[in-house]
């Protein structure tokens, strides 16, 4: 007779937090079901007890209405979860791009061991840095909303701002876009069709000297010229489809022609005459900035999964 | 066409139902035979609703409450406290000063 009774408290129980206050709950609850069915259909049945328990809701709302305003985080801290995820994310990427480009480990103790990783290991290890990242972040919030405290949570001021998502950009735009990075694409490829190389130490075409050795500036325009196709192609995409799949196809495709482009040696490339002394610290100069244009791709990258996470979530 | 109420029917009927719960506590008073005085005074309380709520009120000190196990089937008795007294006083004052406003503003209207 009672089956359906401690069957429907087992699943209110599966639902509640904390042992004591659970047992308290469900003796309450049988209590008053038992003096219901009692009280209004006479000597308790299977079919009266059925009834009051119908009666009484679905298990796991009764469940939620003890569990009201005991968030695991709070609504306020709620977009921090995605907001600092992104940023620590996006370190994570960038940091597993460049343990693959300089094959090295990078130490940053006690926070992160970034081991050498090859282009399979970082695919791999991407989700789980993702997942972890996602972890870490949650759970700091969580400690923060039971807490109880208001702590107001920093955000730096980028001049982009990560958290927000913008509607795609109108086709007149892509348009206005289009036309200079073709213009650049072409010109690009007609220098380079002439005269094998696109870095110049003049601007003299008619006796054009290439600021490369002739190996070293074909190898570097290939590359940037490839850079320029990809921007270029994901415009006029664009002007056909909205996804943010284009974009996200082409921060893939920067990020590995950056990293080829990293990988290339950079051994006396220079066609003119640079100082020696200069030459590490030109090197430098070049690396910090292709690695500051491929954290600002990650970045962009990992706001446009997140976009394509949210918008398949919202489905 | 009737207005779909159902949502505000729950908010209004929330702070109303502890308003409710605190006069009905001053005496001791089980979850059962809450739901049937309150009943029998023309309201509907949902039980899945009156117990979570007790709960709320008996963990900030509102009311308190003690199993009766001298009866075949244990019960849980409530009953106000003097903190439940006092929040219930200032619900009241509160509760009559919204109705005053509602009042006046219906008076205002009804000349339009």
């Amino acid at each position: 007779m009672f089956e359906k009774l401690e069957a429907y408290l087992e699943e209110i129980s599966h639902f509640l937090s904390g042992r004591g206050e659970r047992e308290e709950i469900l003796s309450e609850i049988r209590s008053h079901i038992l003096e219901k069915a009692e009280r209004e259909s006479g000597p308790l049945t299977a079919s009266s007890i059925g009834n009051v328990i119908a009666a009484y809701g679905p298990a796991r709302r009764i469940a939620e209405s003890y569990l009201e305003g005991r968030e695991i985080i709070a609504p306020a801290y709620r977009r921090y979860l995605f907001r600092y995820t992104t940023l620590l994310f996006a370190a994570h990427a960038f940091l597993t791009i460049a343990a693959v480009i300089f094959k090295e480990n990078f130490i940053f103790f006690p926070f992160l061991f970034m081991p050498r990783l090859g282009v399979i290991d970082a695919f791999m290890y991407l989700p789980t840095a993702f997942l972890t990242d996602l972890g870490v972040v949650a759970l700091i919030l969580y400690f923060i909303t039971q807490s109880k405290k208001d702590v107001k949570l920093p955000w730096p001021k980028f001049s982009v701002d990560l958290d927000e998502v913008k509607a795609p950009k109108k086709a007149v735009w892509n348009i206005l876009g289009l036309i200079p990075m073709l213009a650049v694409t072409d010109f690009a490829l007609y220098l380079y069709v002439k005269h094998q190389t696109i870095f110049f130490a003049s601007l003299d075409f008619a006796h054009p000297r290439p600021l490369f050795t002739p190996d070293a500036g074909a190898r570097y325009s290939l590359i940037v010229i490839a850079m320029f196709a990809a921007g270029t192609l994901a415009l006029l995409v664009k002007l056909f489809t909205k996804s943010r799949w284009v974009d996200t196809v082409s921060n893939v495709v920067s990020l590995a022609l950056i990293g080829f482009l990293l990988r290339q040696p950079f051994d006396h490339p220079f066609a003119v005459s640079v100082p020696e002394p200069f030459l590490p610290k030109i090197k430098f100069g070049l690396k910090f900035a292709l690695l500051f244009i491929a954290l600002m791709v990650t970045i962009d990258l990992i706001k446009n999964l997140i976009h394509i996470g949210r918008r398949r979530l919202a489905r | 066409m009737e207005p779909e109420i159902g949502n505000f029917e729950t908010e209004m009927n929330r702070g109303f139902l502890q308003i409710l719960v605190l006069a009905l506590l001053e005496k001791d008073m089980y979850g059962y035979s809450m739901v049937r005085t309150i009943s029998d005074l023309g309201y509907v309380v949902e039980e899945n609703t009156l117990y979570p709520l007790l709960r709320r009120l008996e963990k900030n000190g509102w009311v308190r409450s003690k199993w009766d196990v001298t009866e075949d089937r244990p019960r849980k008795f409530y009953g106000i406290t003097e903190a439940g007294r006092a929040l219930r006083t200032q619900l009241l004052a509160i509760w009559k000063k919204q109705d005053e406003i509602l009042k006046h503003l219906m008076k205002e209207t009804s000349h339009v």
